[in-house]
């Protein structure tokens, strides 16, 4: 199956891309995010506090991505003190 | 009821859109392009977003706002794009019968948007150079406290 991944805030700076497409075979965002890691290791040191977002809600690695969804990778945010 | 804007925030069209003639009180946070952060001279910031996620949030915590204080009106929107010194990037405003729920509502949506609101900065400085700053992880709703 083939998913889109969207990369937003420093994401985009480290990927160089505002998204990429990607083949996963069990689904899982534990898997999109495993294959990424492999293909782009550079977004490794980010992944612990990354989270990720199928249709505007938050998921967990668990979740089954579906066929053809975008998968966004939401670095932490709104940068700035009090 | 759109909370991000790309053009410069009107202070006076969510004054306009938020009159109540029960409120006695108004507060307004207005977050602003600062010149110094870390001992670098910032020159702008460029706020991008995930736009329907924070639409989304931005909307959630407005209700929720609302839901937890004895206020009457709570709006928020955010500014996205390249900002110059001293443009606001976010204003809240809170409508209230009194003074003391207002301040503590608008404290309380300001603090929850910069938790988690899919919005990042990317600070620019006079010698050119610019950065992310750093931010706060977004949580699972079942890992947010209550």
């Amino acid at each position: 199956m083939h998913i889109t991944v969207e990369f937003y805030g420093v994401l985009r700076q480290v990927m160089g891309v505002q998204s990429v497409g990607l083949e996963l075979f069990n689904n899982t965002v534990h898997e999109a995010l495993e294959r990424l890691c492999q293909q782009q290791p550079q977004l490794s040191i980010h992944l612990p506090r990354i989270a990720c977002a199928v249709d505007d809600e938050i998921v967990s690695h668990e979740y089954l991505v579906p066929d053809g969804a975008t998968l966004a990778l939401i670095p932490p945010v709104s940068g700035g003190d009090t | 009821m759109k909370h991000l804007r790309s053009e410069p925030l009107d202070l006076a069209a969510l004054l306009d859109e938020t009159g109540n003639p029960a409120s006695g009180a108004l507060v307004v946070f207005g977050g602003t392009v600062r010149n110094e952060n870390q001992g670098r001279t910032v020159s702008g910031i460029d706020y991008t977003a995930h736009a329907s996620l924070a639409e989304k949030t931005l909307a959630e915590i407005e209700q929720d706002t609302l839901r937890r204080f004895d206020i009457q009106q709570c709006r928020i929107v955010h500014r996205t794009g390249d900002l110059s010194l001293q443009e606001f990037s976010v204003l809240v405003v809170v409508r209230a019968a009194h003074r003391a729920e207002a301040f503590d509502a608008a404290r309380h949506a300001i603090d929850t948007l910069k938790q988690r609101t899919p919005i990042w900065k990317q600070e620019r400085y006079i010698d050119g150079d610019s950065r992310y700053l750093e931010g706060v992880p977004i949580l699972n709703p079942q890992q947010r406290p209550e």
